[in-house]
């Protein structure tokens, strides 16, 4: 009795509050000035139909450029934190996993391929529509996900992977001096044509940028969970 | 007319995904929860973007392509939870008849030891 009155108090408050937050809420007629210069200026000044990736890569690219340092130094922690357990019970626990069942391996065979490329139409498409880097590599990861959930005996390649994604850090840096170099500053991606807006090659460097994004998130991600697997 | 179809396609799509619902909260043990789950949403959902594709015709190359993920997704991942449902000797319920995997671990030893 005394746990129903407690919930409907809850319910009750809960309902308050919202009917408070919807009712004084008045849909925006105009935009703020801040996101009126964004929204007119960024497909003149860099030819992006996505005006979300626009001012991500471009005009916050140094920003990115943290958020990805960021992820990196997760997953070297993360690799750092999990090595012991690895030397220990690895070789123990490996004989122990029992195999999949057919309909799952099938099931992974077929949906591997269209996950990656769903991945990689994000990435390509960061500058088009809503996706990026970061979304398509996370759906790649996702991909990998699913092949180490449904396989337990494959193995990643985690070598390969850490090399292909400093090495793509490396190209994303140099990109930034090349729009030190060649444009106005670190990361401005009109150093190559802008193109026609809405076509796939156009925005400068933007796609290009975003490529390296998704193939540095989507390797980092897989190392990721490759580490946690053991 | 033929945004009415789309429609009733849609609705009947909805009737299944609530009878999904109503099927989680009803059903005796968890296989028969993973099977009511897992057939109706299968179906609410193909209906809803068959729907979809008479209000959208220009989309019906995308949504053939989700009805595939769907198709391809929502049946194994449940065939999986109840495997492993299954391996872990998840109680039935008492009206359970016929055990075919563990009828099929005896015979062919395949499943091994508990």
């Amino acid at each position: 009795m005394i746990h129903r009155v407690g919930a409907l108090f809850a319910v009750t408050l809960f309902a308050l509050i919202f009917i408070r937050l919807a009712g004084g809420y008045t849909e925006r007629s105009a935009l703020r000035p801040l996101a009126e210069h964004y929204v007119l200026q960024a497909p003149l000044e860099l030819g992006v139909s996505n005006i979300v990736t626009g001012i991500l890569i471009a005009y916050r690219g140094f920003d990115t450029l943290g958020e990805v340092a960021v992820l990196f130094m997760v997953a070297a922690s993360v690799g750092l934190l999990l090595r012991k357990d690895e030397a220990d019970l690895g070789e123990a626990k490996a004989p122990q996993r029992r195999p999949a069942s057919e309909i799952v391996m099938t099931g992974s065979r077929v949906l591997l391929p269209v996950i990656l490329t769903f991945g990689a139409y994000v990435i390509v498409n960061g500058h088009l529509s809503a996706g990026g880097g970061f979304q398509g590599g996370a759906i790649v990861a996702s991909g990998v996900m699913l092949l180490l959930l449904a396989d337990p005996a494959a193995r990643l390649n985690a070598a390969a992977l850490s090399m292909i994604e400093s090495l793509a850090g490396m190209l994303y840096v140099g990109m930034g001096i090349l729009g030190l170099i060649l444009a106005g500053g670190f990361l401005d991606p009109r150093f190559l044509p802008l193109g026609e807006a809405g076509t796939l090659i156009s925005a400068g460097a933007i796609p290009l940028v975003s490529a390296l994004l998704g193939i540095k998130v989507g390797a980092e991600l897989s190392v990721i969970i490759n580490r946690f697997r053991s | 007319m033929i945004e009415l179809i789309g429609s009733l396609l849609i609705l009947s799509g909805a009737v299944f995904l609530f009878s999904a619902g109503l099927g989680l909260v009803r059903m005796p043990d968890s296989f028969t929860r993973i099977q009511a789950g897992t057939k109706a949403t299968t179906l609410g959902n193909i209906l809803i973007v068959v729907g979809l594709a008479f209000y959208h015709p220009g989309w019906i190359p995308k949504l053939a392509l989700v009805i595939f993920f769907v198709l391809m997704t929502n049946p194994v991942s449940s065939h999986a939870l109840s495997r492993a449902a299954h391996r872990i000797r998840t109680p039935m319920t008492p009206a359970t008849v016929t055990d075919a995997l563990a009828d099929d671990g005896k015979t062919g030893d395949a499943e091994g030891a508990p």
